[in-house]
């Protein structure tokens, strides 16, 4: 048994090695196609489109744009595993310091957010479930309807003016409180520096602004689990184990979260790793409307800034995100559901 | 490729084009008379429904002032008399009026100030309206493209299998694993600025998950006897493909890209908040909605309208998508 699953844990961890290779090489390939010639991918790179011959010819030098595209490929790929994402047009440092600083404090408001969402979805989804075709079940439907329909900053500035401006609850904007003094900097995710320095002030803060974004998060997003949590529990509540439950005369209640629900949540597990990338891809809006200062900041930044490498190292990034989630998910779902490993 | 994409991935059953539905019931005989049948079907299924009704209504509304506004704008610019481009909206939505700015939506001044006046003292409801050319366009090009380019890739993968499938396959893979909102900023940043650049950006990116979808119905309908019958009449493999496995493909997908023209004014709306794509003088939903971000909240409608706007319409397209996806789906009496 244990050897089946460490066969599934290779095959699959192969599988999202080679996908990563292709996203790069797709990347990659994007960019030359559309930018076909030395000259201009030097303008973009400099990001000012009229540079005088002799800087375009530097970079052209410095960078080996006139070598063979296979070599080209082959330098952006060694780059990369290196961790040579390029250098920032605007501020001229490495990517990579800028993706340090900004990627643990995204990865937090998402995660935070898809937990949310989740919990979210997976709650209205069984009472849809639980009543179905009756009005909470509906009331459900409309619900995710409107949420997955409404453009992402909508809801931003939704949350934002009820719970922020109107009643006064949380912090509209920005990270923290800036009078506050940061804590040293560990793994650059504000809430858990500052609780490894103890520093209760500060997490606090944090805390309460990271409240309103994560929420938006996991407003955009919970719909496709309250949709799949409909399906799976109505099939779920169908089964013979759930009359057996009613019959042994356990309340509705019981059997709902008790008996129904466990078995329901499997399918969730891969829906989350899709869920994941949806986010990442909202955070970037969701960060710009309520001024979180993560990658999504830095993305807007760049596009500003008409910087294209911070862009392309961006995309890389949640490319990398995205398939590291999807095999994580693959893992769990095969830790809940054994049949999953022989295929 | 939004949420409800995403779902339709997760929960696509084996495609039932030959189900209950009278549409094409013998797959070998869905021609193009029977396709003709099948809309006229569908629409009177939609119409049962109120709610789709009303998202049909909606949409119907919004592609044709589309449409006629496009035209005006055309004939404005051959003309060259710009008037004609707002002849119908309640104000012009490029000329400024400092002395109106900044008001709250009213019913004075009707209808300009419905949906209040921006920094410029520019009746927002004009300049959405003067927008909408734009966004119906992105929703029919991209759609449209991503389906004809998906249903050549994805149909000829699925029928010859082998390597040309694998690399299909694992091309499709690359690109969904990033977020489309992502790939369409990497995508529109290379380009370059502009709305065609912008729609050519979407459409790069738009089509692998239609490319999935015809090669799942190609796989299904590939050993089917028709053509099995075809293969030994000696039709050509490419005449196999459009003449028979893409015509049985095409039902399933109405439902999802209709959903889908949802999702593409989403991600354009999304693109255009981000500054992508837009050109000075000419308004666009989520580019007035990103303005408005500085007067927020005080000045709210200026962000708040722009952004209702753009919901209202996706949610019709919604609604409807997913009564089309009930249908397909099976999962109602009818």
């Amino acid at each position: 048994m244990v050897s089946n699953f460490a066969l599934f844990v290779t095959r699959r961890a192969i599988n999202a090695v080679i996908t990563m290779f292709l996203l790069v090489a797709l990347v990659f390939s994007l960019l030359h196609i559309l930018v076909p010639s030395p000259v201009a991918m030097a303008r973009i790179i400099l990001g000012n489109p009229r540079a005088s011959t002799g800087i375009i010819n530097a970079i052209i030098k410095e960078n080996d744009l006139n070598a063979p595209i296979y070599i080209q490929f082959y330098n952006y790929v060694v780059g990369l595993l290196h961790g040579n994402f390029g250098t920032d047009t605007f501020y001229h440092i490495p990517e990579l310091l800028e993706i340090e600083t900004y990627l643990p404090i995204t990865l937090e408001l998402v995660i935070i957010g898809q937990i949310l969402g989740v919990l979210i979805g997976l709650y209205t989804g069984a009472i849809a479930a639980a009543n179905r075709n009756r009005a909470p079940d509906y009331g459900m439907k409309a619900l995710y309807l409107t949420t997955w329909s409404a453009p992402i900053f909508l809801v931003g500035f939704v949350m934002q003016l009820v719970f922020a401006y109107w009643l006064n609850l949380l912090p509209a904007t920005e990270m923290v409180d800036p009078t506050l003094t940061a804590p040293p900097t560990v793994t650059g995710a504000p809430l858990i520096d500052s609780l490894l320095a103890g520093n209760w002030v500060y997490f606090w803060s944090a805390l309460q602004h990271l409240i309103l974004p994560a929420f938006a998060i996991a407003v955009i997003g919970f719909g496709l689990v309250t949709r799949l949590g409909r399906a799976s529990m109505i099939d779920a509540l169908d089964r013979d184990y759930v009359k057996l439950a009613y019959m042994k005369g356990l309340s509705k209640g019981k059997v709902v979260w008790g008996t129904a629900f466990r078995n329901a949540m499997i399918p969730i597990i891969t829906l989350v790793a899709l869920l994941f990338a949806f986010s990442v891809g909202g955070a970037v809006i969701i960060e710009d409307v309520f001024s979180y200062h993560g990658m999504g900041f830095f993305t807007v930044n760049a596009i500003y800034n008409d910087d294209y490498t911070a862009v392309l190292a961006f995309t890389i990034i949640s490319g990398i995100a995205v398939i590291l989630a999807n095999f994580v998910a693959d893992l769990l779902y095969a830790v809940a559901d054994p049949r999953v490993r022989l295929t | 490729m939004g949420l409800s994409s995403i779902f339709d991935h997760l929960t696509r059953k084996p495609i039932r084009s030959t189900g209950k539905v009278s549409l094409g019931t013998v797959a070998s005989t869905a021609e193009s008379k029977e396709v003709k049948k099948g809309a006229s079907f569908y629409l009177e299924y939609i119409r049962k429904d109120k709610p789709a009704l009303a998202g049909m209504v909606i949409i119907g509304a919004f592609m044709v002032f589309a449409v006629f506004e496009a035209i005006m704008q055309e004939l404005a610019s051959v003309l060259g008399r710009p008037d004609l481009g707002w002849m119908f909206l309640p104000t012009n939505p490029l000329a400024l009026y400092f002395n109106l700015k900044l008001e709250p939506p009213s019913l004075t001044n009707f209808p300009a100030n419905l949906m209040g006046t921006n920094f410029q003292g520019q009746s927002i409801l004009s300049r959405v309206l003067y927008a909408t050319p734009h966004d119906a366009t992105a929703s029919v090009v991209v759609v449209g493209s991503a389906i004809l380019i998906g249903m050549f890739l994805g149909s000829a993968a699925g029928y010859f299998g082998g390597w040309v499938d694998e690399i299909m396959m694992r091309l499709t893979d690359a690109f969904l694993a990033l977020p489309p909102l992502v790939l369409a900023i990497a995508v529109a940043v290379v380009i370059g600025g502009g709305f065609t650049s912008l729609l050519y950006a979407l459409m790069i990116i738009w089509w692998p998950t239609y490319a999935r979808f015809f090669r799942a119905q190609a796989l299904t309908l590939r050993n089917k006897p028709y053509v099995e019958a075809a293969k030994l009449s000696g039709s050509s493999s490419f005449g196999i493909l459009v003449k028979h496995i893409i015509p049985n493909s095409v039902d399933p997908i109405i439902a999802y890209a209709t959903l889908d023209m949802g999702t593409v004014i989403l991600t354009y709306a999304a693109l255009a908040f981000l500054g992508i794509g837009i050109s000075s003088g000419y308004p666009e939903w989520g580019a007035e909605s990103s303005q408005g971000l500085q007067f927020f909240p005080l000045q709210w409608w200026y962000s708040i309208m722009p952004g209702a706007v753009i919901a209202v319409v996706v949610i019709a397209f919604t609604l409807v998508g997913d009564r089309l996806q009930d249908l397909i789906g099976g999962r109602t009496n009818y």
